[in-house]
């Protein structure tokens, strides 16, 4: 499948579904940096521009 | 998140805090593909006190730690989400509270900013993600780019997002 339409077809999941797969995207980047193969991501980065 | 989603809208129903919507990477994946995210923005108002006192983001701690809340640098972890609470502190975040959309996830309702408003949002903020983001709603054509340029001119982001076409979109249209 071309990406453009797999991003479609990804976009056009109910909210439930796509969170499920955020979730999912969540676990595997911990996962990752347990292992040691990335470094642990920084959150409570700046997030507003004013 | 439904369990995170259930203890924000009690938090809500018991008064802590007032009108909340998610932003951010987990807002935008209402409109887009699921894009991966270590946190939720939370975006809230905080009840009024008499006196117009500063207002803390302490109660929302405080609260949530009763119902099973971790802290985690800035962030709360709740249901395995850590989130963030972002006081709307300014007319763009207020006015992205008030007409946020309603959202169902797992039976539990909540609320969801506009395209438009996340798209102003990340315009402001202006980081290469934020920047990234604004061209998928373009892309995948996610949102109304007349609704989007009346918020830039409402909220003075003229000069951002000329900056942002100059150095994205020139060229591209035609």
């Amino acid at each position: 499948m071309a990406k453009s339409k797999m991003r479609e077809r990804l976009a056009s999941l109910s909210f439930s579904e796509k969170v499920k797969i955020l979730e999912k995207l969540r676990d595997r980047s911990r996962t990752i940096e347990a292992s040691g193969l990335r470094p642990k991501a920084t959150l409570g980065a700046p997030k507003k521009g004013n | 998140m439904k369990e995170t989603l259930e203890a924000i809208n009690q938090m809500q129903a018991d008064g802590i805090i007032g009108k909340y919507a998610i932003g951010g990477a987990v807002g935008a994946t209402f409109y887009l593909e699921p894009a991966s995210t270590l946190d939720v923005d939370i975006f809230v108002t905080l009840p009024t006190v008499p006196g117009g006192l500063l207002l803390s983001l302490s109660p929302i701690y405080e609260y949530l730690k009763t119902k099973g809340g971790r802290l985690e640098d800035e962030h709360i972890v709740i249901g395995g989400w850590p989130l963030q609470f972002l006081p709307a502190n300014n007319d763009l975040e207020r006015e992205a509270l008030a007409e946020a959309v309603p959202a169902n996830v797992e039976d539990v309702e909540t609320w969801v900013m506009t395209a438009e408003h996340l798209a102003a949002i990340a315009l402001r903020t202006g980081r290469p993600k934020d920047h990234n983001r604004i061209l998928q709603f373009i892309e995948q054509r996610a949102m109304d780019p007349k609704k989007l340029q009346l918020i830039v001119a409402r909220h003075n982001l003229n000069s951002k997002w000329e900056q942002f076409e100059r150095k994205f979109l020139e060229g591209k249209h035609g």
